[in-house]
């Protein structure tokens, strides 16, 4: 009877499972439905904090969601989901989740193009000429020229296709130090450089990245100071030359790399990713390793909250230059994410993007520029006399960012606050072409050298006992499991009982069991 | 048609439930933590683990911070427990409900909370292994006196006034009725302090500035990178808390029955 009424349930449900999903076959057939898995905080959500300063102002994927039907006629819906590191959104694409659009970090991008997860962007969206293509129209040429120079899949030596191929840019940035101006003197620092992280002076005031891909790079430029140093800048392989030294991950550049982060070890504050922020608002710490969106983020903080100075410095060696990009997984709806990565790079959603989330998007165009002269442009009116202007100015030329050819262009430059153009929001926000100029960017390492530095990582941050102490505390707690074990069932075993008084007799076990009986 | 359902087909879903979210998830970790990236059996990630002594220090590190967590757990609880127990106080049960209210509050709240006032103290970054043990014990210390004020609780008065009747002073009543009787509830306290303070790496970043890694952390690491030598990891903690549940007891019936009746 049982196994009848359960047959019935499961046949039941079976029956049901059509009409189910012709109901949601019946809203899929009407719209297309784009799945976007994207960082966590990392597009316009409207509301108050937005552009529009509106407490209705619709969030971006609304935005999209109405401009597509316009434009081509389809509903659209997006499902958008968010990671939390590079790692979180791999692993989710390994368990066999289905997306249309990522947008993971450089390194992330080239190891999911060498284990060929990606698809490559269709040739009509590099078309100028479409009014839609925004994101080609838009493009700073500088990051266009990066993406066309680099391959993405290094293991492979045949495969000569690049970043350009499979991904589209969305945001980018450097690395450098938020520091306290209380108590660092910002002439210490250029001398210092990366060695900031090792140097006795910030000892306990400095913090790192709890991420092995930014402790390596800060290990290895203060490794190789010297050869980085010794490179000429207006050599024509200068970037090439300084890209080979920041990728290193030969055997014997992990054993010194060891060494040096043993030294960072013991001279910070703590490793963190998001504590760090906090941190140097509340002058916990003078020093923090920071990406240059983060620092923006901290250096308005402490303005709004009028306690501590905080500035930026990128040392001058040489910094890591990151960008996230939009990829497509195979299989992805080509059309659709290809519109979405467009409509983010019409210049007006750029900005409302980068405003919201404070990092630098790599859209250039007219749009952009204005916007940048909004927020950093001094007006010589506000000074008193011709002197303080041009004291306290400075002219911070982009050039390099707008222009085709990134050849200087009167139009592309404006009066910015010398501090500004030097320490603070615009020097972090849009750095200058001297320091992008010196920037490096961390490839894949590929699975073996990747390999390689996890187990260095996990030697670096796990406990470090002398083989004596770990063999004398395992012993230590055999003892005591030993001990706890008797006292529960030394009763049990005749060896282990005392030995009975004069005149007495032991009970054996087999006694106490018949007895039971 | 009457629903009438037996024991048996009310059992199905939690079978069910077993099923999906315990045994099989059992069985993927074995399955990676004894394979390879091609999928073949290998025992490299074993033999990896202990010629390795970062990880072997981790461990070590992280039963060292556990047992002392639930050491200072137990010697607080304890006379808390007793006391609210043993009390003839009427509202004693606000007094039991303000420890326990903490956990009514968010963990990373908490954990924020206890960072700032470390670092009001001066203590953050100073002493990162006494402020991770701070917050686990901050922590913890509800689930240890919940299962200890129960067992307490249930102990017969007229125990206690039989071994004063037969003589016995107060450290002997202890030591004979109190304590014996109470075994199954710093069974389970220990048993729920434990675990999570090998495996609770937010308190160890969060107040430890991430100087302090525990065997939890190096699960999460590896789990971004290496998902056969996480499991590895996971596996080896997972027989360790094996070992010390079965040691405290945690398996016999009727300690299961007063842990649960929280």
């Amino acid at each position: 009877m049982k196994k009848r009424r359960l047959s019935a349930l499961a046949l039941a449900g079976i029956a049901m499972l059509p009409t189910l999903s012709f109901l949601t076959g019946c809203a899929s057939e009407s719209e297309i439905v784009l799945r976007v898995y994207n960082w966590e905080e990392y597009i316009d959500e409207g509301g108050e904090d937005s552009w529009d300063g509106d407490a209705d102002a619709p969030d971006m994927i609304t935005r999209f969601e109405t401009w597509y039907e316009e434009q081509y006629g389809t509903p659209i819906r997006v499902e958008y989901t968010t990671f939390g590191t590079n790692e979180d959104m791999y692993n989710q694409l390994k368990l066999g989740n289905e997306y249309d659009l990522l947008c993971p970090s450089e390194y992330m991008i080239m190891k999911l193009a060498a284990e060929d997860y990606l698809q490559p962007y269709t040739e009509d969206f590099f078309d100028p000429s479409v009014e839609e293509n925004y994101y080609i129209r838009n493009v700073s040429p500088y990051i266009r020229e990066m993406f066309e120079s680099n391959r993405i899949n290094k293991e492979d030596p045949d495969d000569t296709s690049t970043w350009s191929d499979y991904a589209a840019g969305y945001m980018w940035g450097v690395t450098g130090f938020i520091y306290n101006t209380e108590y660092v003197d910002a002439e210490d620092l250029p001398a210092l450089g990366w060695e900031i992280m090792t140097d006795t002076a910030y000892n306990n005031r400095v913090t790192t990245k709890d991420n092995v891909r930014d402790s390596y790079f800060v290990a290895l430029a203060i490794l190789y100071k010297d050869e980085i140093a010794a490179l000429d800048p207006s050599a024509e392989d200068y970037t090439q030359k300084l890209a080979e030294i920041m990728n290193r991950t030969d055997d014997e550049t992990i054993e010194k790399v060891e060494e040096v982060m043993r030294e960072i070890d013991e001279n910070i504050y703590s490793y963190e990713t998001d504590t760090g922020k906090a941190d140097i608002v509340s002058g916990k710490i003078w020093l923090n390793f920071a990406w240059s969106g983060d620092a923006v983020y901290a250096m308005d903080l402490a303005e709004e909250e009028d306690g501590v100075d905080l500035n930026f410095f990128i040392p001058e060696e040489c910094a890591n230059l990151w960008f996230d990009g939009w990829v497509m997984p195979k299989g992805a709806n080509t059309q659709a994410a290809q519109a979405f990565v467009n409509f983010l790079s019409m210049p007006e959603n750029a900005i409302r993007n980068m405003y919201y989330i404070g990092y630098s998007g790599v859209i250039a165009g007219d749009e952009v520029f204005d916007y940048i002269c909004e927020t950093y442009a001094v007006d010589p009116e506000e000074y008193e006399s011709e002197e303080e202007f041009l004291a306290n100015t400075t002219v911070y030329d982009l050039s390099y960012f707008f222009t085709e050819d990134g050849e200087y262009d009167e139009a592309y430059t404006f009066y910015a606050d010398l501090e500004q153009a030097t320490s603070r929001q615009l020097y972090a926000h849009y750095p200058p072409e001297v320091v992008t100029h010196r920037c490096a960017v961390m490839d894949y390492y590929g699975e073996e050298a990747n390999e390689n530095i996890n187990e260095l990582w996990s030697r670096i941050k796990g406990e470090t006992l002398e083989t004596w102490a770990i063999v004398v505390i395992c012993v230590g707690i055999a003892l005591v499991v030993a001990i706890v074990l008797l006292v529960k069932y030394g009763g049990k075993i005749d060896f282990f009982r005392l030995p009975p008084k004069k005149g007495y007799r032991r009970v054996s076990q087999e006694d106490i069991k018949d007895y039971e009986k | 048609m009457r629903l009438r359902f037996s024991r048996k087909t009310l059992g199905i879903p939690y079978a069910v439930f077993l099923l999906f979210f315990v045994i099989i998830p059992m069985l993927v970790i074995l399955f990676y933590a004894f394979t390879d990236n091609e999928m073949h059996l290998s025992f490299e990630n074993f033999i990896r683990f202990f010629s390795d002594p970062t990880k072997l220090s981790t461990i070590v590190y992280s039963l060292v911070i556990a047992l002392i967590t639930t050491a200072v757990c137990l010697l607080i609880a304890y006379p808390v427990a007793y006391i609210l127990a043993r009390s003839k106080m009427k509202k004693k049960f606000v007094i039991l409900l303000l420890f326990v209210t903490p956990m009514w509050i968010n963990f990373v709240l908490r954990v924020n909370a206890i960072r700032e006032l470390l670092s009001w103290i001066g203590l953050l970054g100073e002493a990162n292994y006494f402020n991770t043990i701070f917050g686990m014990v901050y922590d913890f210390l509800p689930f240890m006196i919940l299962p200890l004020y129960t067992t307490l609780l249930k102990i017969d008065e007229s125990l206690y006034e039989a071994s004063a009747d037969l003589g016995g002073n107060a450290f002997t009543t202890f030591t004979r009725i109190t304590l014996p009787l109470s075994m199954p509830g710093i069974a389970s306290g220990i048993t729920m302090v434990f675990l999570p303070s090998m495996t609770n790496y937010v308190v160890s970043d969060m107040l430890g500035n991430s100087m302090v890694t525990i065997i939890g952390k190096f699960i999460y690491e590896y789990f971004g990178t290496n998902w056969h030598m996480g499991s590895m990891v996971a596996l080896i903690l997972l027989i360790v808390v094996f070992l010390s549940t079965w040691l405290t007891g945690g398996f016999k019936e009727e300690n299961t029955v007063r842990g649960a009746n929280i």
